[in-house]
C-alpha cells in the first residue's frame, strides 16, 4: 500500500509540474502584457519596458520559468491585470464560496447517483419516472437549468433568490456563509444561506449526477451476474447482505474512477453557474477575466483548480484501493 | 408427453441495462441526427433573415407574425440566428470529435500495436499527462491565451479531447492484440502494417465510432460553455452560448431572448444523445 | 427407507436464450438418497447446470424461466417458494461447490469473512478450513482470493459448502477446472466429507472417469432428459442406453488402442526441432514494501530437447509446469531469457491454440483466412481458391464454410479451420497447445484423430502440449513430463505410462481417474 501511495504522490507531483510549464508557456503567447499591471494603463513605454527588466521577462526561457516556479512556491501568482492585486490575495478572497459551492453540489450528485444507480439495478418500482427525469435535465446545458431555474424558483414562485450568497453579512472565519453562519448558530441566516445555495448547488449537480449514476448502474448490473454473488446467494444470504457486502463493493470501482472525472468538470462547470448566479467565487472571477483577456488571473486560477483537480484524483484512487486490493498489486 | 410450463419464482420486469431499441426506433433517431446535420449544413440559406441586421421591432415573442422565434432587443431575427448558431455548434462539434478520434485513434493505435517503450513511456505517458489535468479548465487558457474566435476556441478543446479517444482505442487495441488471432496472423506470416489493417482495427472501429457518437453531445455543450463565456466568435456573430450571455438582463421580461438560444442548445445535445444512443444499439460489438 | 434428501419430480424447464426460448430439460425424474454421491453425466448443453441452479432455487431470472413439476429439497418447493423460505433451505440444507474457483469467490473480500457468512464463527472457520485440508488456517483466515491457488480456492469453497452441515451439497463440475492431482484430492475430500458428515452429494462432471471414482449412482442427461440412472458400477460397465455407451466409447483411456501408422520411431536425420538450454525467467513485482522487491520466477527451467522429422513428442505437465510458455517460445510468440531453440527444415513453426474461436479473426471470412497463409507464395487467384479448396477438403469441411465467419461455425469445424490453415503450407512443426480440452469428448477424439491424419499424410513433426495422459498417450511417439519448467522425464508413450521412472509421473498416473475394466 506504501509503494502505492508514493508511485500516485509522485506522478501527481509530475502532473503538477507539467500543469505550471503548460501555463507559463501559454503565459509567454499570450496577448497582454503582465508588467502592466503594475504600472498601470497610462504609464509611458519606457517604464512598461523598465518594468519588464524588472521583472526579469528578458531573461532566457528556462531562466523566466524556474523563477516563475519558484514565484509559485512562495505563493506569487502574478498580478491580475483587472484588479490590479496580487491573483493570489483575488484567489484566497474567493476560493471559499466556490468550495462551499463544489463540495454541496458534489454531495448532491453522488446522493443523486446512488438512487440512480441502486434503483435502477435492483429493479425498484416506480423509480424510472425519477430516472428518466433526471436524464433529461442532464442532456441540457446548465446554464439553461440555471436560468429556468431562476424563472420557475424566483420569477414565478419566489421560493429561492437568484443571486449572491445571502442577505446577511458573514460573520467568518472560513468565509463560507452556511458552514459560518452554523457554526456561529445564527439560524435565520444559516436557512437564508441555504436558500441561497440550493439553486445552484442543484443545477451543479445534475449533469455528473448522471453521469455517475449511469457507471455505477452498470457496474452493479455486470456484477449482480458474476458467480460470487451466485455463490452468496447459494449461502442463503439476504440480498440486502448480498447487496451491501458483495456487490456495490465490487461495483464501485468505475463510478469511484467517474466520480473524480466528474469532480474536475464541476470546476469548469462552476464557471458558467457562478457568473448566472452572481456567486462571488473564483469561477466568477475567471468569468470576469476571460473577457478582459487578464491572462495572469486566469493562468492563476487554472493552476489552483488544476491543483485541487489533481490531489482529489489521488484521493479516488486510494478510495478505490482501499475498495478493491487488487488495485494495489500491480 | 408435454408438461404444462408455468413462470416460476419471482418474475421481474425485463431488465434494461441500456435502453433496448428496436431497430426501426434506431434507424429513426439516427434520421434525425442526419436531418440535423443537413440543417446545420444549410443554415444560411435557411435563414429567413440577416442574422445580424435589425429586421424587425424590438423583443417581439416568439409565434409572432413575420418571425418564428421573435426578435431580440436590437430587433433582429431570433430564428435566424439561432439556425446559423445551431451550424456553428453542430458542425463545430462534428469537428473536433472528428479531429480528437483522428488524432487520438491513432496515437492509441500505434500504442496498443506496438508496446514497449514507445506505448508506455512516449504515448501514454503524455496522454495520462493531459487526462490527468482538468480539460475543460486547460481549454479556457489556451483559448484565453490564443484569443477568442471560433479556430482558436476549436483548437483549444480539440488539443484537450483526443487523449480521451487514444485510451479508448489503445484499451482496444491491446485487448485485442493479446488474442489469439493476432498472434496467428503473425505465424501466418502477415506482416505488421497488414496486422494492424486487417486484424486490429476492423475489431477497434465499432467501439471507437459508438464512444464519438456518444461524445459529440458532450462537446456541444462544452462549446456553449466557452461560448457562454465569452471565448467564441465576437458579438455581433450569431452563437447560442454567447447569446444567451448577452441577454442574461432580460431573462425575468423577455425571457425568450436569453431562453431560444439555450433550448437550442438543449435540443442539439438531446438528439446527440439519442443519436449516440441509437448507433450504440446499432453496431454490434464482437466479443 | 429413509427420506430421500431431494427429489426432482417430472421437471421440465425452458428458458429464452439470445431472444429464442428452448426447452433445456424435459420431464427429469430424480431421488437423491440421504448419505449418497449422485453422480450426473452430460455434455454442454444437456442441461446438467441449470438442474444444479433448479436445486438451489438460483435460476436465473434474466432468462425469464418456465418451469413444470417440482424440485423438492426438505419438503420445500425450490420452484414456487418465497424467497425467505428458499433462503432458509439455502442456510440449512444446503452447500454449493461451483466450477470455476477464480471468480466463485468475492476478490475484495478476505476468505475468513466469507467462510464467517456461514459459520458466524472464527473457530469453528478454522476448524473447517482443517477439515478440508488448509494448511495455516488461522492465517488463511486474513487473506484475499487471488493470493490462492486455484486448487486452494475450492477448498476453501467446499468448507463454506459444508459449514451449515448441509444434508445436500451440490457440485457442479468442481474438479474440471484443477490439475489432475488436485482434482484427486478435492474428490478424496468430497467422499470424507461423506462419510464424516453424512451428507449427501450431487456430483456434475462430463467426465465419466470422476463418476466412476466417486459416485454411488450415475445418472446420465442427455439433451434435457434423463436417459439412464442406476449403481455407478452398472451403468459404466452394463450401459443400457445407446446414449451412454456412445459417451463410454468417445472417452480417451490410457488403455486404449494407439494408431498403428506412426508405431515406428527412431531416425538419425538431423533433429527438426532442437533445443539446447532454454531459459525463461519472469520477474514478477510485489507490491507491499516501499520499493517494491521483485521475485523471479524460472517458467522453462533449463530445457533440452531434440525431436526428430515426422515425430510427435507429446509434453504432459500441469498448470504452471512451463509447458506452454515453452511451446510459445519454440513458436516464436515469446522470447527465451538464454538459451536456443533452430528449427531445421521449411515453412517455419505452426501453431493451434487452446480456444479455436478466439484464433480466428472475427471479421474475416474462413476462405480469406486461409488464403492470406498463401499470400508469401505470391500465386494467382484461380490457384489460390484451388489450394484453399484444397485445404477445406483435408480437414473434412465442405466448401461453403469459406464463406463463412468464425462466428457462425461451431467449436469443432473452428478447430478444423485452424488445423487447415496451420498446415496448409506444410511447417517445419506443428505446434499444439491443449487444441481439445475446451471440446466436448466425441468432438475431441475427432479432431485428435484428424491431427493424426495430417500428420501421416504430410509426414509432419507435431509437438503436442497438454495436461491429460490419455491424450499424450494417443498423439505422442514420445511422452515429455514436464514440472516447474523442468523435463523431469521423457521416453517412449508406453514405456512412461506403463513403467513410470520418476515419482512425480507416477503422481501424475495415480491421480488420473480410470475406468477400471471389470475383467
Amino acid at each position: 500500500m506504501l509503494a502505492f501511495i508514493t508511485r500516485r504522490a509522485a506522478a501527481a507531483v509530475v502532473i503538477l509540474l507539467t500543469l505550471s510549464l503548460l501555463i507559463f508557456v501559454l503565459q509567454a503567447v499570450s496577448p497582454g502584457d503582465p508588467a502592466r499591471a503594475y504600472v498601470g494603463a497610462n504609464a509611458s513605454p519606457e517604464m512598461v519596458a523598465a518594468e519588464r527588466q524588472r521583472l526579469g521577462m528578458n531573461d532566457p526561457f528556462f531562466t523566466r520559468y524556474f523563477h516563475f516556479l519558484g514565484g509559485l512556491f512562495a505563493g506569487d501568482l502574478g498580478r491580475s491585470l483587472r484588479t490590479r492585486q496580487p491573483v493570489v490575495f483575488d484567489i484566497a478572497t474567493y476560493v471559499p464560496a466556490t468550495v462551499e459551492l463544489v463540495v454541496t453540489a458534489f454531495l448532491i450528485a453522488l446522493v443523486l447517483a446512488a438512487l440512480y444507480a441502486l434503483s435502477g439495478a435492483l429493479q425498484w418500482p416506480g423509480a424510472a419516472l425519477g430516472r428518466g427525469t433526471l436524464l433529461l435535465l442532464a442532456t441540457a446545458p446548465p446554464f439553461l437549468l440555471a436560468l429556468v431555474g431562476i424563472i420557475v424558483f424566483f420569477g414565478q414562485l419566489g421560493w429561492l433568490p437568484a443571486r449572491g450568497v445571502g442577505d446577511f453579512d458573514d460573520p467568518g472565519p472560513f468565509g463560507m456563509q452556511a458552514l459560518d453562519t452554523l457554526l456561529h448558530g445564527q439560524t435565520d441566516a444559516f436557512v437564508d444561506a441555504l436558500a441561497h445555495l440550493a439553486l445552484p448547488a442543484v443545477v451543479l449537480s445534475i449533469a455528473p449526477a448522471v453521469a455517475i449514476g449511469r457507471v455505477f448502474r452498470s457496474s452493479l448490473q455486470a456484477v449482480l451476474d458474476v458467480d460470487y454473488v451466485r455463490t452468496a446467494r447459494s449461502k442463503g444470504l439476504t440480498e440486502l447482505q448480498v447487496v451491501a457486502h458483495h456487490v456495490v463493493r465490487n461495483g464501485i470501482g468505475p463510478a469511484l474512477s467517474m466520480g473524480g472525472l466528474q469532480l474536475g468538470f464541476m470546476f469548469a462547470g462552476v464557471v458558467v453557474v457562478e457568473q448566472v448566479f452572481s456567486w462571488p467565487g473564483i469561477g466568477n472571477y475567471l468569468a470576469a477575466s476571460i473577457p478582459v483577456a487578464d491572462f495572469p488571473a486566469i493562468a492563476g486560477v487554472t493552476l489552483v483548480l488544476g491543483a485541487i483537480y489533481v490531489v482529489s484524483n489521488v484521493v479516488v484512487d486510494l478510495l478505490q484501493a482501499l475498495a478493491d486490493p487488487r488495485v494495489t498489486a500491480e | 408427453m408435454t408438461a404444462i410450463l408455468v413462470p416460476s419464482g419471482r418474475l421481474r420486469p425485463l431488465s434494461v441495462g441500456s435502453r433496448r431499441l428496436s431497430k426501426p426506433a434506431a434507424w429513426a433517431l439516427v434520421g434525425l441526427v442526419v436531418a440535423v446535420t443537413g440543417l446545420a449544413v444549410f443554415a444560411r440559406q435557411l435563414a429567413p433573415y440577416n442574422p445580424i441586421q435589425p429586421v424587425g421591432p424590438l423583443n417581439l415573442p416568439p409565434l409572432s407574425p413575420g418571425h418564428l422565434l421573435g426578435t431580440d432587443g436590437i430587433g433582429r431575427d431570433l430564428l435566424s440566428r439561432t439556425l446559423i448558431g445551431i451550424q456553428v455548434s453542430w458542425l463545430s462539434a462534428l469537428v473536433v470529435v472528428a479531429s480528437g478520434l483522428l488524432i487520438g485513434g491513432t496515437v492509441g493505435l500505434i500504442a496498443g500495436a506496438t508496446g514497449g517503450w514507445v506505448d508506455s513511456v512516449l504515448l501514454m505517458r503524455i496522454t495520462d499527462l493531459f487526462l490527468a489535468l482538468p480539460g475543460a479548465l486547460v481549454a479556457i487558457a489556451i483559448v484565453a491565451a490564443l484569443g477568442s474566435g471560433l479556430v482558436n476556441t476549436l483548437i483549444g478543446v480539440a488539443i484537450v479531447w483526443w487523449p480521451y479517444y487514444a485510451r479508448i482505442v489503445r484499451g482496444e487495441v491491446k485487448a485485442l492484440a493479446a488474442r489469439p488471432h493476432v498472434e496467428s496472423a503473425r505465424l501466418a506470416e502477415v506482416s505488421r502494417p497488414r496486422i494492424l489493417l486487417d486484424h486490429l482495427l476492423p475489431g477497434v472501429v465499432p467501439t471507437a465510432v459508438v464512444s464519438a457518437s456518444l461524445d459529440i453531445a458532450n462537446v456541444v455543450l462544452l462549446l456553449a460553455a466557452l461560448s457562454f463565456l465569452g471565448l467564441g466568435q465576437k458579438a455581433p456573430a450569431p452563437e447560442l452560448g454567447a447569446d444567451t450571455a448577452r441577454a442574461l438582463s432580460q431573462l425575468l421580461s423577455q425571457w425568450w431572448v436569453p431562453g431560444v438560444p439555450g433550448i437550442a442548445v438543449l435540443a442539439l445535445s438531446l438528439i446527440a444523445n439519442l443519436g449516440g444512443d441509437a448507433i450504440r444499439n446499432l453496431i454490434p460489438v464482437r466479443r | 427407507m429413509t427420506e430421500p434428501v431431494a427429489v426432482v419430480d417430472d421437471f421440465s424447464l425452458s428458458l429464452v436464450r439470445n431472444g429464442i426460448r428452448s426447452r433445456v430439460l424435459n420431464g427429469v425424474n430424480l431421488r437423491i438418497r440421504a448419505g449418497e454421491i449422485l453422480g450426473l453425466v452430460g455434455e454442454s448443453g444437456s442441461g446438467k447446470s441449470v438442474l444444479a441452479l433448479s436445486l438451489l432455487g438460483l435460476l436465473p431470472q434474466a432468462s425469464h424461466p418456465q418451469t413444470g413439476g417440482s424440485v423438492t429439497v426438505g419438503g420445500v418447493n425450490m420452484l414456487r417458494a418465497k424467497e425467505t423460505k428458499l433462503r432458509k433451505v439455502r442456510r440449512e440444507l444446503l452447500g454449493a461447490i461451483f466450477q470455476d474457483p477464480m471468480t466463485s469467490l468475492n476478490p475484495t473480500m478476505r476468505i475468513g469473512r466469507q467462510i464467517g457468512e456461514r459459520t458466524h464463527d472464527d473457530t469453528e472457520s478454522v476448524r473447517l478450513l482443517g477439515t478440508v485440508g488448509v494448511r495455516d488456517a488461522q492465517l488463511r483466515l486474513r487473506v484475499y482470493p487471488h493470493e490462492l491457488s486455484g486448487g486452494l480456492r475450492q477448498r476453501v469453497m467446499a468448507a463454506i459448502a459444508v459449514a451449515g452441515r448441509p444434508a445436500l451439497i451440490v457440485a457442479d463440475e468442481p474438479t474440471t477446472a484443477l490439475d489432475v492431482t488436485v482434482q484427486a484430492q478435492l474428490l478424496e475430500l468430497l467422499r470424507e466429507l461423506r462419510d464424516d458428515f453424512g451428507c449427501s452429494v450431487l456430483m456434475i462432471t462430463h467426465d465419466l472417469g470422476v463418476a466412476d471414482q466417486i459416485a454411488d449412482r450415475l445418472a446420465v442427461l442427455y439433451r434435457g432428459e434423463l436417459v439412464e440412472i442406476g449403481p455407478a458400477a452398472d451403468v459404466i460397465r452394463n450401459p443400457e442406453h445407446e446414449y451412454t455407451r456412445s459417451l463410454l466409447a468417445s472417452r480417451l483411456s490410457l488403455t486404449m488402442p494407439r494408431d498403428e501408422r506412426f508405431m515406428q520411431t527412431g531416425c538419425d536425420a538431423e533433429p527438426a526441432v532442437r533445443i539446447r538450454n532454454l531459459h525463461r525467467i519472469f520477474t514478477v513485482r510485489r507490491g507491499g514494501r516501499v520499493f517494491g522487491g521483485s521475485r523471479e520466477i524460472a517458467a522453462v527451467d533449463g530445457v533440452d530437447l531434440d525431436i526428430a522429422p515426422r515425430e510427435s513428442l507429446a509434453i504432459v505437465g500441469e498448470s504452471g509446469s512451463g509447458k506452454s510458455t515453452l511451446l510459445r517460445i519454440v513458436a516464436g510468440l515469446e522470447k527465451s531469457t538464454s538459451g536456443s531453440v533452430t528449427l531445421s527444415g521449411t515453412g517455419g513453426p505452426q501453431m493451434v491454440f487452446q480456444d479455436a474461436g478466439s484464433s480466428l479473426t472475427p471479421w474475416m471470412s474462413v476462405g480469406k483466412t486461409l488464403a492470406e497463409r498463401l499470400r508469401p507464395l505470391e500465386l494467382g487467384r484461380a490457384e489460390v481458391r484451388d489450394r484453399v479448396t484444397a485445404a477445406l477438403a483435408a480437414v473434412d469441411l465442405p466448401l461453403e464454410v469459406a464463406a463463412a465467419h468464425p462466428g457462425e461455425l461451431s467449436g469443432g469445424q473452428r478447430q478444423r479451420v485452424a488445423l487447415a490453415r496451420a498446415t496448409m503450407i506444410p511447417p517445419a512443426v506443428l505446434l499444439c497447445d491443449e487444441p481439445t480440452s475446451a471440446l466436448d469428448a466425441s468432438l475431441a477424439k475427432s479432431v485428435l484423430a484428424l491431427i493424426r491424419d495430417l500428420r501421416a499424410r504430410i509426414g509432419m513433426t507435431v509437438l503436442f502440449v497438454t495436461h491429460d495422459l490419455a491424450v499424450a498417450r494417443l498423439m505422442g511417439d514420445r511422452i515429455a513430463v514436464m514440472r516447474t519448467g523442468r523435463i523431469v522425464e521423457i521416453g517412449p508413450a508406453e514405456q512412461v505410462i506403463a513403467t513410470p521412472g520418476e515419482e512425480y509421473t507416477r503422481t501424475l498416473l495415480a491421480a488420473v481417474p480410470e475406468i477400471v475394466e471389470a475383467s
